[in-house]
């Protein structure tokens, strides 16, 4: 490796030495503060993303420097650092050791940020395990918590048994074409009339690594228990970055595929419309916030799955632009959750949410956009969203996703509405506030304004990723 | 000289805006009840001023009479346009004035007022942009603007049922609007494909050529959206309960207003972009008017809640609108649109009245009210005008949009119009047995129950205020309606020939 491919892997490797750094400084001197370095230390990952150009176009034939990968670099070390802001009071009262978690979530980061500028098998493997090995960790951070052991316990078996079908794929893939390295790896399972069977196994055994990775149905069940069970802000960032950054490296890894994908499109069709179906009736019933957010959480990965499933580069502008939105809103989500809990209890259940909205009227109203967001509504940035997946279908002759897309779109509003009826038409007797912070609130402000502001006016927004999707 | 000033200055963005800027203020205030109120009440008047001052100053032409047009979202061919004629400068001028009467009647709001004014303002911008939008998804995003809103206003102040009855008002508006949203975006990529123009401008989109099939499918969708809102039988389910338990200014706005936003979402939009299919609907469109013209009547009679009556007899009303538009000529389209502007007014008023009553009695059922003549005789004479105006007493503002609707359905279907001048009859029985059970007779249980000799206090000065102007409208409108038929006139016939006379 020379000099310019390190120069190159810059962000990466100022977030891994942070992370180390924190991790033996925090040995020696423990203190929740470490957590405020962890913010810092993202945001320079990500600022030198954005301003250091890169020297090579690719590093070590495993991972590219080109601007989608950067710009997905900068987008994860943003969600880093704002998860990290909305952790501090959260590690304050539930006694967390600051200087380990800031340098999980470092790592994690990093690891998101790997899978997204991966360009070989090789490159998304090592990604994909970089963070969900930490995953295991921050899930069940809270050591005498049984639900958070149960969780993580849930997603290690999970990931386990996703991390094998990954690898034996991979394995598939390079013995039927000989190289690890993107276009040339699929290149090698063309032959006459199609894609070999081997290569065909392959591709759907990593389907079934994706799958569970991003929860898609019908290997979604993991999901509400570990949300339910992992500390609220890294649900959130469970439920932004971990996937968002699968999706991200699928988007090359579908573009590497070329015409190929024609033999995948029926399974991904199934994966998209059972994802929309099945979360969807999995969520109307729900009464626990952080389940109801699980369960829709698989509806937006089937919207994700129409945009891959028809591909080019104005499909995939709208996945990243549907990305962003969903990320966006599940973080504000999640954030406002973590600013309620208190020192024993975290609120869940829509119970304890009832009348909150006249007690804390801003963080419930951050809370409601952020719901009403997720669910389409203009002119919240969720709307726009929605409306280039659609778009994106009818033209890719998907009618069919569309329609189950809308419908999934009305039933959501039962889902998402559920929360806001008990927030703010049911009244409470007991009046406990729930005090936040002020970086809680920051990120929460910083959160809310993104919706509407991009809700808005998302030209910029889309001038960028015009620049910047392949 | 006004044509000089108008311009240079981006007039319709500021009638637009306005109500959201006092929205914003609202918000910022939300400590003091009283700065809210008159924030609301300031808003809605210079919105009123504003509008007033776009009717009287603007001349009665055919076609567009103001325009705007700015870039937006220029990757997905989506503009900031809008654009006013003669029809939406009448909406427009209607939604200015019930604004201020619904700021006016909650006057006393005690429970979070800053949020109540808020809201209303935020619904005006809503109304508003949809009376103005030219642009299809700028009329998407407005037509859900006024959504949420409204799902709060019901939600949070209504009365008992009122989360049943926001998530029902809700859900069917939404399940409309979702099938108008693929419509726009099929109808946006056919005509991209066509022409290699990916564009939403309404006037670009009309040029679209569509096989009959597909035209009459988006067509479907456009009208579900809007026919859902109007309401037409069967899709009116939503809109008793939603006026039953919404607050005055909430059964004001819905009635008043939104009602409207779907008629003008079929004339605007669905008529013109789909001609064809729109000729072939329009039988189907008259039976289901009749049906509910007599369906709503049946209904409305049997209610004892006065608010219940009176959104059953909206669905009736809106029954006479739907049916002159379906008869497809100058007349009915005028007696329609007429009909539909004298509709929000005198329902308006009863709405109002309706809750100074329920302020008062604390009921609206028809069994334990009665007698309220003898306490409240200034109260009761507005009611009963309001009344006779909504049952369509000649000289009243009703009477004059349906007779000319009936006049116009009688040229094209003459038994339609005659079975349809029999709904007339059914609406004077209900509407006079909510007087007779209200004003007249002996008294009712509510005041035997109630305060000592059933003393309640007449009129106030802010209600005093608040109904007269209300009063001369329906007068005026009853007397002289040419003012308001003017401005529509020359857009209505633009409109025929372009969804082409049959």
């Amino acid at each position: 490796m020379s000099v310019f491919e390190l120069q190159s892997l810059l962000p990466q490797i100022i977030l891994a030495l942070g992370a180390t750094a924190i991790l033996m400084f925090g040995a020696w001197f423990p203190s929740r503060k470490w957590i405020l370095g962890g913010v810092f230390v993202s945001l320079l990952a990500g600022l030198s993303a954005g301003l250091i150009a890169p020297a090579v176009p690719e590093v070590a034939n495993l991972y590219s420097v080109g601007s989608y990968a950067r710009f997905f670099v900068m987008l994860w070390s943003l969600l880093g650092a704002l998860s990290l802001l909305l952790s501090l009071r959260y590690a304050e009262i539930h006694d967390l050791p600051g200087s380990e978690y800031a340098a999980l979530v470092l790592f994690a980061i990093c690891g998101m940020g790997l899978l997204s500028s991966a360009t070989s098998l090789i490159g998304l493997f090592l990604g994909l395990e970089a963070f969900t090995l930490v995953f295991y960790i921050l899930i069940a951070f809270k050591r005498d918590d049984s639900r958070g052991a149960e969780a993580g316990l849930k997603y290690l078996v999970m990931g386990a048994v996703a991390t094998g079908f990954l690898a034996f794929g991979i394995s598939l893939i390079y013995a039927a074409s000989g190289s690890f390295h993107l276009p040339e790896s699929f290149a090698g399972l063309q032959q006459a009339g199609g894609m070999r069977a081997l290569g065909l196994v392959g591709w759907a055994m990593m389907l079934v690594a994706i799958g569970f990775k991003v929860s898609l149905a019908p290997f979604h069940l993991w999901t509400p228990d570990v949300y339910q069970g992992a500390p609220a802000p890294v649900t959130g960032l469970l439920a932004t970055g971990s996937k968002g950054a699968v999706f991200a490296s699928l988007i090359p890894l579908f573009g590497a595929l070329g015409p190929l994908k024609a033999e995948l499109n029926q399974i991904l069709w199934v994966l998209a419309a059972l994802s929309m179906l099945a979360g969807t009736f999995a969520a109307l019933p729900q009464r626990n916030l952080k389940r109801m957010l699980a369960y829709s959480s698989v509806v937006h990965m089937g919207y994700l799955m129409i945009s891959l499933l028809v591909g080019g580069p104005e499909a995939h502008r709208a996945l990243v632009f549907y990305l962003i939105a969903y990320t966006i809103a599940t973080l504000g989500a999640f954030g406002v959750l973590s600013s309620f809990s208190g020192v024993d209890d975290e609120p869940q259940e829509y119970a304890d949410f009832r009348g909150l909205g006249y007690l804390h009227p801003r963080r419930s109203t951050v809370l409601a956009a952020c719901l009403l967001s997720l669910a389409g509504i203009p002119p919240l940035v969720g709307f726009f969203a929605k409306f280039g997946i659609i778009a994106a279908a009818l033209r890719g002759g998907y009618p069919g996703l569309a329609v189950i897309a809308i419908l999934a779109a009305l039933a959501s509003l039962y889902y998402y509405l559920a929360p806001i009826v008990v927030l703010f038409m049911q009244e409470r007797d007991a009046r406990e506030l729930r005090r936040g912070c002020r970086h809680e609130y920051f990120v929460l402000a910083l959160c809310f304004a993104a919706i509407l502001l991009l809700g808005i006016y998302p030209t910029p927004l889309l001038d960028l990723l015009a620049g910047v999707v392949p | 000289m006004i044509d000089s000033v108008l311009t240079g200055f981006p007039i319709l963005s500021l009638v637009l805006w306005l109500p959201f800027l006092g929205t914003l203020l609202c918000l910022l205030m939300r400590h003091s009840a009283v700065a809210c109120r008159w924030l609301a009440l300031l808003t809605t008047l210079s919105v009123l001023l504003v509008a007033v001052g776009l009717f009287v100053g603007l001349p009665a032409e055919a076609g567009w009479l103001l325009s705007e047009d700015y870039t937006w979202i220029p990757s997905f061919g989506i503009r900031y346009s809008l654009a006013l004629d003669g029809i939406s400068l009448l909406l427009i001028c209607l939604t200015a004035v019930l604004q201020v009467a619904a700021v006016l009647i909650s006057w006393k709001q005690k429970e979070h007022p800053a949020l109540f004014y808020a809201l209303v303002l935020v619904l005006e911008t809503g109304i508003i942009g949809v009376f103005l939008a030219t642009d299809l998804i700028l009329f998407y995003l407005f037509w859900e603007l006024m959504l949420i809103p409204m799902l709060f206003l019901i939600g949070v102040w209504g009365h008992e049922n009122r989360v049943y009855a926001a998530l029902k008002f809700f859900f069917f508006t939404l399940a409309g609007s979702l099938c108008l949203l693929l419509a726009i975006i099929s109808l946006y990529l056919i005509h991209g494909e066509q022409t290699g123009v990916y564009s939403f401008a309404f006037e670009t989109l009309k040029q679209t050529q569509l096989s009959s099939g597909v035209e009459m499918l988006l067509y479907l969708g456009f009208v579900l959206a809007f026919v859902v809102k109007v309401p037409l039988f069967p899709f009116h389910t939503w809109l008793p309960d939603a006026h039953t338990e919404a607050p005055a200014a909430g059964s004001v706005d819905l009635a008043g207003l939104l009602l409207k936003t779907g008629i003008y979402g079929l004339i605007r939009f669905a008529f013109p972009l789909f001609p064809h299919a729109a000729q072939q609907s329009l039988p189907f469109l008259v039976v289901l008017a009749l049906i509910g013209i007599f369906y709503a009547a049946w209904i409305a009679y049997a209610q004892t809640d006065i608010k219940r009556v009176v959104a059953y007899s909206s669905v009736a009303h809106m029954g006479f609108v739907i049916l002159g538009l379906a008869a497809w000529n100058q007349l009915a389209w005028e007696g329609a649109l007429l009909l539909m502007v004298n509709h929000g007014v005198t329902t308006g008023g009863l709405f109002i009245l309706i809750a100074m009553l329920q302020e008062r009695t604390g009921s609206r059922d028809l069994r334990l009210l009665g007698g309220m003549w003898k306490s409240l005789p200034f109260f009761s004479a507005f009611f009963l005008l309001f009344c006779l105006a909504s049952l369509g007493l000649p000289g009243l503002s009703n009477f004059a949009g349906e007779i000319l609707v009936l006049l116009g359905t009688f040229g094209r279907w003459p038994l339609f119009a005659a079975l349809a001048a029999a709904g007339v009859i059914f609406s004077a029985a209900y509407m006079l047995r909510v007087v007779q059970g209200t004003l007249w007779g002996p008294l009712g249980q509510v005041c035997k129950l109630g305060d000592k000799g059933c003393q309640h206090e007449d009129l106030g000065r802010r209600e005093w205020l608040l109904i007269i102007p209300l009063a001369l409208l329906v007068i005026w409108l009853g007397l002289y309606p040419t003012p308001v038929l003017e401005p529509m006139r020359g857009p209505i016939s633009l409109m025929l020939q372009a969804g082409g006379l049959p």
